[in-house]
């Protein structure tokens, strides 16, 4: 008994002890807080535009960086030629003036006199020549794509160059590539320039590399000798996030200015926050279900998928726009052809009632009418009795292809097709669906354009692009044929009628079946900065830098 | 301790550090699917441009000349060239272990001095009141996610109260000396760290209660109570270094650990560590960063059981004598 009296009173001692040291550390938090408060108030000067996303950068290198994040930092620290306006219209850069020859061929730039680059030489004539040439020479950079017919660069006087096409160019590439110092590129070999990883880009933009620390932020300061109007924010910085959820936290509680990409759910939530405004802006992106109509006799794909009917029919079963509805909360709109409508007069406009969509009777007609009569089972099997039975891939991380993935099988299952979902990690379907000799029937993802020009979206499905970004192993000498001729032809009002043929070729065609256009989600405050523009395409993380250079403090 | 145990276990030691770092080598190089192909997706790199990136990750030669290359720089300290990052293993894997080490090392010590200081609490108090409430509590904790746990501190911490920063290890672009550098680390540290160890310190108070209890009640304890010792000394000094081999071994296998990483906590406080760089490298199919990472988890893992090997010679003079 004894005993148990010591213990009483040693447990009501510790009892005692714990309550002191609980609030110990309670005062210890509350000091932090107040130092969390001065040094906010002196970090948080408006001079820092601070901005948040959770997709990093991979390198600093223009030549081999593969992210939007690095382009993005990147498209600030170098100069184009030319560049893009919050219109999305061409606009002088580097070059102070351009003109075309009347082929459209050559393209002659007048540059900017007395620009310097960031380390204080001396920016010419040659640097534009190098870099058009090293690029085009060895494919190097996401933009040689625009340099398949690249010929020459011509040296006209200091100020002044010419880059000379084989054919006449529709897209002018000046607009893609960004200007690199031959002073500091020139003595590299190509393999050294794959490898190089460019810890201190020099370049000659508004802003100057100042530090990335690795998985945390990346910091740019204003070029105070930049040839353009002087930017407010004396610095940007991007911080990294892994998740959604507390970078939407940190613009709201004020810690950001503005973000990239909001995921559609915290958006909402964002409404009637104080002092953010969630902007919805048309994007220059979408999700399709790809369909395997490689002819290579070594594909694995499922061979009733060569038939046009067949992919028409799964069209037929689709309602997009419950799909967008439902995957996407409604922040999008329904798929039809490979051209986002932020593509304006380029986007071929279907009438609906033209539309491969929603329309489960027209389906089974045209199965029924092409000899695909449902068997026992319910599902419908060609005269030899194979079945329409398919496999379909989607990336298992993507929330909106996989919800997007159970209803394409429910819709499908409706007119008598049978789909077998499986998802997977991103890199392994990737790894699956280009693969040379493609053992995949249907899979679900999407492409981002790299350029608000056409051209870009509408190469995709070339048979030259077939190893490359070719998805589908689509082949069709005619699509081929308009592509080049479109290519070629810079006058808009010509190009124009290519280009929607092209798109209403390859819509019938249904290698693609286009789910939705999604829009572009981002979010900012409106007690730190004004003069956010919204544009198609987003007011950051875009083709223009311009919303960066043309804010101000509030 | 005899030479002959320790060079027995030194070659245990090498022969397992041999056969993983071979089966490590293995593991990434026959799994299917090419990194290139991955990088060409988005680079649009035509074949020629291919063929170069294949020369320059060294994938031209046959797999039995790439594990030769892989042994030969392994030995030189060299862990190959991220595929991701274009720069040297080293180099990636350096920072990433620093930040780990900061926040996991600093979470698993007060962890350890916490539950075992709980378990303690709990076990000279037994069947008490005080007893359940730190299980239970401890078991409670022990049983939410680390990620749920996380977002509550966040939504606490930093969205009610704005007392803590809540994501990052830095305050991006603060411009401060070396103090101020220290303080702004400490106050990231401080919710992360928190976190770890409000999920973790169950796993050593219930070992250390449980084998306390069974301690308590063994004839030497009565005996040292009866020469009259303070309660104190009779649990720290005479129990609680009986009820040692558990809470070792324990550490032992938590400490090996640590290099891991902590991938749910890192991902919601956005830190930097081993957890994200791995757990990135796996999509990205970075393999030499994942080798790099597996052979430190090789080496950290055999190395701390090699000493709490050791550990026990000292700490139980039964093991020393077989």
């Amino acid at each position: 008994m004894e005993e148990h009296k010591v213990e009483e009173g040693a447990q009501f001692l510790t009892r005692r002890k714990f309550f002191a040291l609980g609030a110990a550390s309670a005062g210890a938090i509350g000091m932090a807080g107040l130092t969390d408060v001065t040094s906010a108030s002196a970090s948080a000067a408006v001079s820092t535009l601070r901005v948040g996303w959770t997709t990093p950068p991979d390198v600093m290198n223009p030549f081999t960086f593969t992210t939007t994040a690095s382009n993005e930092i990147l498209w600030l620290i170098y100069d184009t030629l030319l560049e893009y306006n919050l219109q999305l219209n061409p606009e002088p850069s580097l070059a102070a003036k351009s003109s075309m020859s009347a082929d459209g061929k050559s393209f002659t730039y007048q540059l900017r006199s007395g620009v310097k680059w960031h380390d204080g030489k001396p920016f010419s004539a040659n640097d534009v020549k190098y870099t058009f040439e090293i690029m085009a020479k060895h494919n190097l950079g996401q933009a040689a794509w625009s340099l398949a017919d690249f010929d020459s660069v011509v040296i006209v006087n200091a100020n002044k160059v010419t880059v000379n096409y084989k054919k006449p160019q529709a897209f002018d590439p000046a607009l893609a590539i960004p200007i690199v110092p031959f002073h500091i590129w020139g003595a590299m070999t190509p393999s050294k320039i794959l490898s190089y990883n460019n810890p201190n880009p020099v370049g000659t933009g508004p802003y100057k590399f100042k530090k990335w620390v690795s998985g945390q932020y990346v910091q740019v300061d204003r070029n105070a000798n930049w040839w353009g109007k002087q930017p407010a924010a004396k610095s940007i910085i991007w911080t990294q996030f892994e998740n959604s959820d507390v970078m939407v936290q940190s613009l709201a509680s004020g810690q950001l200015d503005i973000l990239t990409e909001v995921p559609p759910v915290l958006w909402n939530g964002l409404k009637g926050k104080a002092n953010v405004k969630p902007v919805e802006m048309e994007s220059f992106s979408f999700h399709h279900i790809g369909i395997n109509v490689s002819k290579n006799p070594k594909s694995g794909g499922n061979p009733l998928l060569l038939d046009r009917t067949v992919r028409q029919a799964l069209g037929y079963s689709l309602d997009r726009a419950q799909l967008v509805e439902l995957a996407l909360a409604g922040h999008g709109i329904p798929g039809s052809v490979q051209l986002p409508p932020s593509f304006g007069k380029w986007q071929e406009k279907i009438p609906s009632s033209e539309q491969i969509n929603n329309n489960p009777g027209k389906a089974k007609k045209i199965l029924d009418a092409a000899g695909y009569h449902v068997g026992s089972n319910g599902i419908r099997q060609d005269k030899h009795g194979k079945q329409l039975s398919f496999r379909l891939i989607a990336i298992a991380t993507t929330d909106e292809d996989v919800l997007a993935g159970q209803m394409f099988v429910k819709s499908a299952e409706a007119v008598g097709i049978k789909l077998t979902l499986e998802t997977l990690d991103g890199t392994t379907l990737g790894n699956i669906v280009y693969n040379n000799n493609p053992n995949w029937d249907i899979f679900i993802w999407g492409w981002d354009s790299g350029t608000p020009d056409p051209d870009y979206l509408l190469s995709v499905p070339l048979t030259d692009q077939i190893g490359n970004n070719n998805d589908v192993f689509y082949a069709n000498p005619t699509y081929d044929a308009l592509y080049n001729k479109q290519a070629t032809t810079p006058n808009p009002a010509q190009r124009v009628p290519l280009v929607h043929d092209i798109q209403k070729l390859f819509y019938e065609d249904a290698a693609y079946l286009v789910m939705w256009y999604q829009s572009k989600l981002q979010a900012y405050r409106t007690d730190t900065w004004k003069g956010w523009v919204p544009t198609r395409g987003g007011m950051v993380y875009n083709f223009t830098r311009d919303n960066y250079l043309k804010i101000t403090p509030r | 301790m005899s030479v002959r145990y320790l060079a027995k276990k030194l070659t245990t030691l090498v022969v397992t550090l041999y056969v993983t770092v071979s089966f490590n080598f293995l593991l990434f190089h026959v799994l299917p699917g090419s990194p290139i192909q991955l990088l060409a997706r988005s680079g649009h790199y035509d074949p020629a441009a291919r063929a170069q990136l294949v020369k320059l990750f060294g994938l031209n030669h046959s797999l039995f000349t790439q594990y030769f290359i892989y042994l030969k720089n392994m030995l030189h300290g060299d862990l190959g060239f991220s595929y991701v990052f274009r720069k040297p293993v080293t180099t990636v894997l350096g920072g990433a272990i620093g930040n780990t080490l900061l926040l996991v090392g600093t979470a698993t010590l007060v962890t350890i001095l916490v539950g075992v200081w709980l378990g303690v609490m709990a076990a000279s108090r037994a069947h008490s009141l005080t007893d359940a409430s730190i299980t239970v509590t401890s078991l409670g904790l022990w049983s939410m996610p680390d990620f749920f746990t996380g977002m509550i501190l966040i939504f606490i911490c930093g969205v009610w109260t704005h007392i803590l920063p809540i994501s990052g290890l830095v305050t991006p672009g603060l411009v401060t000396g070396p103090w101020g550098h220290f303080v702004d680390v400490a106050r990231h540290l401080v919710l992360p760290a928190l976190t770890l160890t409000f999920v973790n310190a169950a796993e050593f108070s219930l070992i250390s209660r449980n084998t306390l209890v069974d301690v308590m009640v063994e004839d030497y304890m009565l005996t040292a109570r009866a020469k009259g010792l303070r309660r104190r000394t009779i649990v720290w000094r005479h129990a609680l270094r009986n009820a040692m081999l558990p809470i070792v071994t324990a550490t032992a296998l938590y400490v090996g650990m640590i290099l891991g990483g902590a991938i749910q906590v890192e991902t919601v406080f956005s830190w930097p560590g081993m957890g994200l760089l791995i757990y990135n490298s796996v999509v990205q199919r970075d393999y030499p960063v994942l080798e790099g990472c597996f052979l430190l988890f090789a080496i950290a893992v055999i190395a701390t059981n090699f000493i709490s090997d050791l550990l026990y010679q000292v700490l139980d003079p039964r093991v020393r004598r077989t």
